[in-house]
């Protein structure tokens, strides 16, 4: 495979346009789902280049099903990489970045306190049925029903049944 | 905790990203990695998802199929000989749980976890030029497709793989230090399996397959074509036992951790474990549901985006497959075509 000459500074054309708009116009969205599973962006980051790179691999740009298919494949593979987080690593990107802009507390005792809930709560997602788990991160990065319907493959109906049984079943593993 | 303390629990600032910065990333990872982009198609075919799904769940079989064993204790009989198909739904949470037992680990070294497991006479995959040979080489009669949807042309390509033996004895050590090396505690294996010995059996096989690369292997990159149409026709696996009982050895997988209440069960729900190979299906990308072909019951299994069918049976003492980019009933008349 011959590859085109690297051009300092400037970003190499090796994508079509069509790619070139699904990335920008979805990197962010994919990003923020993977997030919500592991709440740390670089991780988050990393988990998104993979999912585009799956994706351009084996599917074309322009497939009426892309951003489906990326919305799903940042849940599932943010849900996977949770879970391949032994206790330990999980416990110290807890503590790596603040559980959220209000939760960036000067009290150590704060900080701490929302870390150990942090970490708690990428186990209950580790530990959650899969279509659960996704079905959260999905709504709470900001899905419609719809978007999540066809990211999921299940009716838009049925949208909101899953997703209070998934709101239940957070609720109770993390009581 | 209502509904905003779960979305405070799951985080409530978006990450600020650069998507020009992570587009010049990506850009550069797939020159760095000689990536290719899937080739534009026409019509839908295989996914990547699909295969991968097939490709997971492939390894869970090992360990499904491995259920499926009945016997005497001290005495060698032949206890498993598929006699009908049955889906078996995994879910991701399954596949995750047997790829963090196996990562990175090929088939022999995640056997390894278990026990020790040897070929006695290993599978070597070869390429013959017409069906008469593959036949041939295989010792029955391979069957073909007398009609083919408009999507698949051209030639098939044939693929024969010999009868391939292999020998799997439990090891309570090696189940101890593999758990160990996971960090994770595995329940004692039974002393009555500990040193027990499968034998298994698979093969001949053929594979004719339509729409792979005629060219050199590997020239479009990382990437590999698609196949349009795969057709498997093998003898059916067998396996034989010289200890372990199917309520010992079902018992004792279903004890590890990570496998779902709905892997549990539908494991539980095999009427004859002894005559049924279970089909692991992914629960999250594919539906399947018994099927009529060749006048026998067989399975079908549908990637759940419409894309990829596979319909699976076994007749005659032969197990037969049908993949490909089709509708269901583009796949029966596919299979209930072969003569």
């Amino acid at each position: 495979m011959t590859l085109p000459a690297r051009d300092p500074g400037h970003v190499i054309a090796a994508v079509s346009p069509a790619f070139e708009r699904l990335f920008r116009s979805e990197y962010a969205r994919v990003v923020g789902i993977a997030h919500r599973v592991l709440a740390d962006q670089a991780e988050a980051e990393d988990v998104a280049q993979d999912v585009f790179i799956s994706f351009y691999r084996g599917h074309p740009a322009d497939a009426s099903y892309g951003r489906a298919w990326l919305h799903a494949a940042a849940a599932h593979a943010a849900l996977n990489a949770v879970r391949g987080r032994d206790r330990r690593s999980r416990r110290e990107a807890a503590q790596a970045v603040p559980l959220d802009a209000t939760a960036a507390q000067d009290d150590p005792a704060e900080t701490v306190a929302a870390s150990e809930t942090r970490d708690e709560v990428r186990a209950v997602l580790a530990r959650m049925p899969e279509r659960s788990a996704a079905i959260l991160a999905l709504r709470y990065a900001g899905l419609s029903y719809a978007e999540i319907a066809a990211a999921l493959d299940v009716r838009a109906s049925s949208v909101g049944t899953l997703l209070r049984r998934a709101e239940d079943a957070f609720r109770r593993e993390l009581r | 905790m209502n509904n905003t303390d779960i979305e405070r629990a799951l985080g409530t600032t978006e990450p600020q990203v650069n998507a020009d910065d992570a587009l010049a990333r990506f850009q550069a990872r797939v020159q760095s990695e000689g990536i290719a982009p899937v080739v534009p198609i026409a019509r839908p075919r295989l996914t990547s998802r699909w295969m991968q799904g097939l490709a997971a769940a492939a390894g869970v079989v090992i360990v499904a199929s491995a259920l499926a064993v009945s016997g005497v204790a001290g005495s060698i009989l032949q206890i498993f000989e598929p006699k009908s198909v049955v889906a078996v739904p995994i879910t991701q949470g399954d596949l995750t749980a047997l790829n963090t037992a196996c990562a990175g680990l090929n088939l022999q070294e995640c056997m390894g976890a278990y026990g020790t497991f040897v070929w006695t006479t290993q599978p070597q995959p070869k390429e013959v030029q017409s069906r008469s040979l593959a036949s041939a080489a295989a010792g029955f009669a391979v069957l073909a497709p007398a009609t083919l949807p408009a999507s698949v042309t051209g030639d098939p390509r044939y693929g024969v793989v010999n009868r391939s033996s292999a020998t799997f004895t439990f090891s309570a050590d090696a189940t101890r230090q593999s758990a160990a090396r996971q960090n994770r505690t595995a329940p004692p294996l039974p002393a009555n399996i500990d040193g027990s010995k499968l034998f298994i059996t698979g093969g001949p096989a053929v594979i004719q397959i339509w729409g792979a690369p005629a060219g050199t292997p590997g020239a479009s990159g990382a990437y590999p074509d698609v196949p349009t149409l795969v057709i498997g026709q093998a003898k059916a696996p067998t396996v034989s036992s010289d200890g372990v009982t199917v309520d010992e050895l079902r018992a004792y997988l279903l004890s590890q951790p990570g496998i779902s209440p709905q892997l549990a069960a539908a494991i539980r729900a095999i009427g004859d474990p002894s005559s049924t190979l279970p089909v692991p299906v992914p629960a999250e990308l594919a539906i399947s549901h018994p099927v009529t072909v060749q006048g026998v019951q067989g399975l079908y299994v549908g990637d759940n985006t419409g894309i990829a069918s596979a319909v699976i049976w076994q007749k005659d003492g032969m197990m037969f497959e049908v993949i490909g980019s089709f509708t269901e009933s583009q796949a029966l008349a596919i299979a209930n075509s072969m003569h």
